[in-house]
């Protein structure tokens, strides 16, 4: 079998090489004629030929064989003939059993190779003719022609159209054809070396040659028209995104510098600029080097080897690395910073600084130092001259017009959202207290001496007060900046409030009249007032009250203060309405001048006030028991004077006497307890506790919130706090219970001393007591009322007298003691612990606690 | 015509001479539509040699080559026992 296929292989060979030579044009002159020795070498030639290759270089498939040729018709524009081809390969390829071919794939194959050969030797042929020893050399190398190569190739068939073929019209339009798509290609092919330069070029934001921005995709990218690898083009995106990052820094940084002087952007704004301005300098630089050495050959050992450029696609991924670290990290700040402004806008950098890598980590450093410059330099110069020189509004502390009196507490603010996060609370609470103090210090006390203060403070902290001292990682710096400011800026505060304006004297003062400690002032002034005050309010003149209070302050000690002190005590009336006696309106004021009103602000003189009209009111109860006390005297009325009357009448009055003792007793022993309660147990402890934190305070904060506490304890305790409200209610109605008890009183006595007058009269009529001598007298020049009566009748009218006064101090003592007990079991619900010794005082013998369960 | 070389085929019955003719038939088609330049004696000749296992590509060579022989032959004659 083998033998004989071999020999059939060997006959058909012949046979070829037969029909083949007799087919050649060239030697159609001579027959084939199979002895020739040229006929012999061909076909030892093609026998050599066939036995080199014995194995295909193609897989088997004759399917995929026959759709690549039809795919190259259809590429050459021979859309019909591709056609018609795949119609007869199906057919072709349907044709089985015996009689069809076997090797169908061999033969479309064979056809393939010969067609495509047979068109190379065409082009080949002219070559050869023009060029006869490179034809060769291009043929072979045909196959894995690229680029240069290829276009070579595709010049020749332009001028194999034009010699050969130029008459055929068919040929004409494929050629034509041809050479458009070769026009395409050479367009649309792009070497590295020119991408390589597009991407530099697009890192630059600039629209190179192929890479272009597209504004759908928002990034450079290659356009489509452009056959490259899939790769090189995904590479070329990646490269490109440093790019679209660079336009988005750029766009900002001009965008910001653009706006400026209209747009608020802030100095801190424009030191971020400036920052990344210069990092894109770098960049700048780096690219520059870059596009210099994109045109330079590698350098290698060996000449023979072509080297590509310096740079190529994949060299440029590696050198832009670092680069596009930073640049992501600054359209990350760009992003971030586009709304924020000032101080906002260095804390929202400071939380990206945060970052482990060096690299990043050094970047942002020397970025922030860059951003956080014109902040540091708001701090110092806030710090050590109190100047707020913030026109874009970016600083952590934001001052506003406000009064003097006001500057303290409203004049400067900490602004929370322009805090950058590496200046802590605490921190931020001291920078604003320093630069509030120097400004207190020049605006409300006119003082110079705090710039000595910043000086010192400024040398002792390392920094000279030159600008741009401090940066951005110093915080310790400035730490011991601002605490050595404070601490000298503070102290010379309370100095010159202590020493200049006399602080602790004034309160003092403000102890003495407003709360009623100088004693002897008080009772002068309250016998001379008394008298005035008792008249509706409306009567009253405040001229003549100030009179008054001069006098009482010359006729007590306090005519020894201090005259500028005195001068600040007023007189003031409150607003009164219809029926206000003068003691409702009533009050002492005390004027507290610059610097002092940021203490005692109107607020603070307000609740002075309401403890100034409490203790007053306390004071005028106990001055009125007094006042019932000096002219009910036992010894004063129990005399013998009564011994005519009749003993029922006596016993009447002795017995309303004694009602009247007690209750007057009663009274006392609350008023005088309570009096004693508010002067040592709140007053005085209050004050020592003031005294004492005002040694310690360090500033002006503390002072006022010494003041404050010291202030608020006494209303606290004095039951004038919100909570104590209904306390306080029953403690006034038991005041005014007193001061009718009063009146009463002065009845009661007044009407004794009529009947002692009118029973002297008919006994001893020079009686030394000028008072009953002149009542005597204004009674006897109208013709008697209780004399011409008789005794009998005077009797009478002493008895009905005393019958009534007993009723009425009956009603009122039951009052009273109704009014106590609710006073006192309301007092232990009263959460202030001091309350419990006002308690135990008034009720030392456990009087009332016994009496209250038998009720 | 040239069938009758192929020896096996003439014990064929009368289908399996059509299927080859019609197969020849559309080979020669493609072959025109390919522009191969071959003329239908060839082709069958290479069929032939196909269906015995010869590998295309060296087919294909020696087309090639016995072809463009001719060409080289006026310029240079003695060069060609080299290849």
């Amino acid at each position: 079998m083998e033998e004989e296929d071999q020999q059939k292989v060997a006959d058909l060979i012949k046979e070829l090489v037969i029909r083949l030579r007799s087919q050649n044009p060239n030697s159609e002159s001579h027959p084939p004629t199979p002895n020739t020795p040229e006929f012999q070498s061909s076909l030892r030639y093609a026998f050599r030929l066939i036995s080199s290759r014995l194995n295909p270089s193609v897989a088997p498939d004759a399917a995929a064989i026959a759709e690549s040729t039809k795919r190259r018709l259809a590429t050459q524009g021979k859309s019909s003939q591709a056609l018609t081809f795949a119609d007869l390969y199906t057919k072709f390829a349907s044709k089985t059993g015996p009689g069809s071919v076997n090797n169908k794939w061999a033969v479309v194959y064979l056809l393939k190779i010969i067609s495509e050969d047979r068109k190379n030797g065409k082009t080949q042929l002219d070559s050869s003719v023009l060029l006869p020893n490179l034809g060769f050399n291009d043929a072979e190398s045909g196959k894995e022609s690229r680029v240069l190569v290829g276009r070579g190739n595709k010049e020749k068939g332009w001028n194999n159209g034009v010699l050969l073929v130029s008459k055929d019209p068919e040929n004409l339009r494929e050629i034509a054809f041809r050479e458009y798509v070769n026009l395409i290609k050479e367009e649309n092919e792009v070497s590295e070396e020119v991408l390589v330069r597009d991407v530099l070029y697009a890192c630059q934001g600039i629209d190179g040659k192929y890479v272009k921005f597209d504004s759908s995709a928002d990034g450079y990218a290659l356009s489509d028209l452009i056959k490259v690898p899939r790769a090189t083009r995904i590479m070329v995106r990646k490269l490109c995104e440093l790019g679209w990052l660079f336009r988005k820094v750029k766009g900002y940084i001009s965008e910001s510098m653009d706006g400026f002087p209209s747009e608020d952007v802030g100095t801190v704004g424009q030191a971020f600029c400036a920052a990344l301005q210069d990092e894109l300098s770098d960049y700048y630089k780096l690219l520059a080097v870059l596009e210099a050495q994109s045109m330079n050959p590698i350098p290698l050992v060996s000449e023979t080897a072509s080297s590509g450029n310096y740079l190529s696609l994949r060299r440029l991924s590696v050198w832009f690395a670092e680069p596009m670290v930073k640049m992501r990290l600054m359209a990350v700040l760009v992003d971030k910073c586009r709304v924020l402004r000032g101080g906002a806008m260095a804390g929202a950098i400071h939380l990206h600084a945060q970052h482990g890598d060096p690299l990043v980590h050094e970047f942002m450093g020397r970025l922030l130092r860059r951003v956080c410059s014109p902040l540091f330099e708001m701090v110092r110069s806030w710090v050590l001259e109190g100047e707020l020189d913030d026109v874009f509004a970016e600083f952590f502390v934001v001052g506003q017009p406000v009064k003097a009196e006001s500057l303290w507490r409203e004049g400067y603010m900490l602004h929370a959202g322009m805090l950058p996060s590496f200046i802590s609370q605490s921190l931020a609470q001291r920078i604003l207290r320093t630069g509030k103090s120097i400004n207190f210090l020049r605006v409300c006390c006119e003082d110079r001496g705090w710039a000595d203060a910043a000086t010192e403070a400024a040398a002792a902290a390392g920094t000279t007060t030159r600008r741009w001292g401090l940066g951005y990682g110093e915080s310790d710096a400035l730490e011991s900046l601002v605490d050595g400011a404070a601490k000298r800026v503070d102290k010379h505060l309370l100095d010159v409030i202590y020493n200049q304006y006399k602080f602790k004297e004034h309160c003092l003062a403000i102890k003495r009249y407003l709360l009623l400690g100088q004693g002897d002032f008080v009772q002068y002034l309250m016998d001379i007032v008394g008298p005035e005050l008792s008249e509706p309010a409306n009567t009253i003149s405040s001229f003549q009250l100030a009179g008054l209070l001069e006098t009482a302050i010359r006729a007590s000690n306090a005519q020894y203060d201090d005259r500028d002190i005195l001068d600040r005590l007023k007189v003031k009336m409150m607003p009164h309405g219809t029926g206000d006696r003068g003691w409702d309106v009533f009050s002492l004021e005390y004027d507290a001048r610059v610097p002092l009103d940021t203490v005692f602000t109107e607020s603070v003189m307000t609740k002075y006030l309401r403890i100034f009209n409490f203790l007053w009111k306390l004071r005028r109860v106990e001055h009125a028991l007094i006042g019932i006390w000096k002219t009910m005297k036992p010894n004063c009325i129990t005399s013998r004077s009564f011994m005519k009357l009749p003993h029922a009448v006596k016993l009447q009055l002795l017995s309303t006497l004694r009602r009247c003792q007690v209750l007057w007793d009663e009274m006392n022993h609350f008023v005088s307890n309570l009096q004693y309660y508010i002067m040592f147990e709140v007053l005085e402890v209050s004050w020592s506790h003031f005294l004492d934190e005002m040694e310690v305070a360090k500033d002006l904060d503390d002072l006022l919130a010494a003041h404050e506490k010291y202030l608020h304890s006494i209303v606290e305790k004095s039951l004038l706090g919100e909570r104590s409200q209904t306390l306080y209610n029953s403690l006034f109605a038991l005041f005014d219970l007193i001061l009718k008890f009063r009146s009463h009183a002065d009845r009661l006595s007044e009407g004794i001393n009529e009947l002692q007058a009118r029973t002297m009269e008919s006994s001893l009529p020079s009686r030394d007591k000028s008072k009953t001598k002149k009542r005597s007298n204004d009674r006897s020049s109208e013709p008697g009322s209780w004399i011409s009566e008789g005794r009998k009748a005077l009797t009478q009218r002493a008895g009905e007298f005393l019958r009534n006064m007993g009723q009425d101090l009956d009603t009122l003592s039951k009052e009273y003691s109704s009014l106590l007990e609710d006073f006192i079991s309301k007092l232990p619900m009263q959460q202030h612990v001091d309350l419990k010794f006002l308690l135990f005082r008034l009720d030392f013998t456990e009087f009332y606690s016994q009496l209250r369960p038998s009720t | 015509m040239y069938l009758a070389t192929r020896s096996p085929l003439l014990n064929m019955d009368a289908d399996a001479a059509k299927i080859a003719r019609e197969s020849l038939e559309l080979a020669f088609q493609m072959s025109n539509i390919l522009d191969t330049g071959l003329d239908r004696h060839t082709l069958s000749i290479l069929i032939a040699l196909c269906d015995l296992g010869l590998n295309p590509e060296a087919l294909a060579a020696v087309v090639k080559e016995l072809r463009r022989e001719v060409v080289p032959v006026p310029p240079s004659d003695a060069a060609r026992p080299v290849l």
